[in-house]
């Protein structure tokens, strides 16, 4: 509990510092990397808990984002107002999408959702009275608070900064109820799951639509800032994107999910001399992450963090909270 | 409180299950004992809802188990304690134990006493309370299933072969915690190899070979029954 207070405290301080005193090129690169959070939090309910791998995670960011940016530029509609639509439609497609989608498994589930992610992007592309096709939608209005509007960098930094936060805590509560504990179990063994009383499809389902609702979030944050929205912004590179974060930051984990969509955010920038050749980089970084730290950087942190109280009884399993804050 | 009629079960060609009949009857411990591959685990599955029967039926307090799925037996009242535990090694003890509530758990309603009964049955496991899943031992892992299968607030309890890889000592303590759940009046089905444990704990028993009910009695004629004391007790 005390380390969860902590590491809230700590991201609250680091990103508060950070939106002082940056440029305002990195503040927007803050910018994705918070709203690349909120997606990466959301998938962390389906991968990280339930163990369902989903490569269509971008098209339920994009959903959220069409529906809030269709009903703000085509219908007037205040964007605060849209977000409820939006999210809530999202989360309701991802039901109707799961029930037959999440009987399958492992690659054959990987494959489905890919293929879902592509589906979105066609259909994006082509229903062009509704979507403008691969033009997309221009001048989405941005959100105001108390009358001021939430425009610039800075102002917006503070407003995805919160929403990061409010939603980690809300999914660290999920995390800790019966339903978090129950997606877990049923990602360690099905059919024991099934036999302690746990409804299985319901649990998946659930998991699926709350990861889609996150990405929802995520998507009319996306739409809110950059005021633009094309089928490119959600193609399937950006669901392999939030998974390879939420892996590198390690999956199962809050923190994990926060890091690694800062992490691989920023790579990119940083590793600019590479060129081209960043993406053989990237590619061997991933390999040597799943082969050396296969719980990610979080995982890594609670193992320095437990040979640290070696003297304390000895424990070979993580302690739980470190490993899951 | 349940009934087994004329059950066959079959893996693609292979019949695990010849038509076999058995019953247990609210409040007592039956054990089921047999040789490996005598379909003892296949008959625990088939009531859990784990294979399809070919043919026969199950009925649990007078109502057919076959419109039920896994999840909705054991809200009915059946839970197991699987073969191999399977317990799930990202869960600490504890999570692990409150899992099995949501066949029971409503707003409001409070884990807290079932909790402290299987803590006190199995003082161990409140010790290792927020340890993983995966880092217990052989026997603690078996408590934890017992336990979870308990925490369901079961009306039958399943118990797939609890002695299985624990040392003697650790398998009697094991057996001996069983003798404590049947004093509470709960009804046991267990699956045994080890017949000595298996058959001082029961009631009543039944000796599945390949797949058929070759002998039943109570547990004082099983361990009498020559067939038994040959093939089972080994003297």
């Amino acid at each position: 509990m005390a380390l969860r207070v902590l590491a809230l405290a700590a991201y609250l301080a680091i990103g508060l510092a950070l939106s002082v005193s940056v440029s305002e090129y990195t503040l927007r690169l803050l910018n994705l990397a918070t709203i690349s959070a909120v997606a990466v939090i959301g998938l962390n309910f389906a991968f990280g808990y339930a163990g369902l791998i989903s490569l269509g995670h971008a098209a339920f960011m994009g959903l959220g984002a069409y529906i809030l940016a269709i009903l703000t530029t085509q219908a007037g509609w205040s964007p605060w107002l849209a977000t409820l639509p939006a999210i809530l439609g999202t989360g309701l497609a991802a039901v109707v999408i799961g029930v037959p989608l999440l009987r399958l498994k492992g690659h054959y589930l990987a494959l489905a959702t890919l293929g879902l992610n592509v589906s979105f992007g066609i259909v994006a592309a082509n229903w062009i009275e509704l979507t403008g096709g691969t033009n997309g939608i221009a001048k989405i209005p941005g959100l105001s608070l108390f009358g001021h509007a939430i425009e610039g960098e800075r102002p917006f930094l503070w407003l995805s900064l919160a929403v990061v936060a409010v939603l980690a805590v809300l999914a660290s509560f999920i995390q800790r109820s019966r339903y978090g504990r129950a997606m877990m179990a049923v990602r360690d063994d099905e059919t024991a799951a099934s036999m302690t009383g746990i409804n299985v499809t319901a649990t998946k389902v659930s998991a699926f639509a709350l990861s889609a609702i996150y990405a929802a979030i995520a998507g009319c944050l996306f739409a809110t800032h950059v005021h633009f929205i094309s089928p490119d912004d959600f193609n399937f590179a950006h669901s392999i994107t939030f998974l390879s974060m939420l892996i590198v930051g390690g999956e199962g984990t809050i923190a994990g999910a926060i890091i690694g969509a800062a992490l691989l955010t920023f790579l990119p920038e940083w590793l600019r001399v590479l060129g081209e050749s960043y993406l053989a980089f990237f590619g061997l970084m991933m390999l040597a992450i799943l082969i050396f730290m296969p719980t990610g950087i979080v995982g890594l942190l609670s193992r320095f963090r437990r040979s640290a109280k070696r003297e304390a009884p000895p424990a070979p399993a993580s302690s739980g909270e470190g490993a899951r804050t | 409180m349940l009934r087994i009629e004329d059950l066959t079960v079959a893996y693609g060609d292979i019949v695990a299950l010849h038509g076999v009949s058995l019953e247990v009857a609210a409040g007592e411990t039956v054990a089921l004992i047999g040789a490996n591959g005598a379909g003892k685990t296949t008959l625990l599955q088939t009531v859990s809802g784990l294979n399809k029967l070919r043919s026969g039926r199950m009925e649990f307090g007078g109502a057919s188990l076959a419109p039920l799925s896994s999840a909705d037996r054991v809200r009915a009242g059946i839970a197991q304690a699987p073969e191999g535990r399977r317990i799930f090694p990202g869960l600490s003890v504890e999570e692990n134990l409150v899992v099995a509530t949501s066949s029971w758990r409503r707003l409001g309603k409070s884990y807290a006493d079932d909790l402290a009964q299987v803590f006190d049955l199995f003082p161990r496991l409140k010790e290792r309370r927020r340890q993983l899943g995966w880092s217990l031992s052989g026997g603690e892992q078996q408590m934890l299933a017992i336990g979870r299968a308990l925490m369901s607030r079961p009306k039958l309890l399943l118990l797939d072969e609890p002695s299985l890889g624990l040392a003697p000592r650790l398998a009697e303590e094991v057996y001996d915690r069983v003798g404590r759940i049947r004093e509470t009046g709960l009804t046991i089905l267990v699956v045994e190899q080890n017949t000595v444990l298996a058959l001082a704990v029961a009631n009543r028993g039944y000796v599945l070979e390949t797949g058929r009910v070759v002998l039943a009695g109570s547990a004082d004629e099983l361990r009498r029954s020559e067939r038994v004391r040959e093939a089972y007790l080994g003297r």
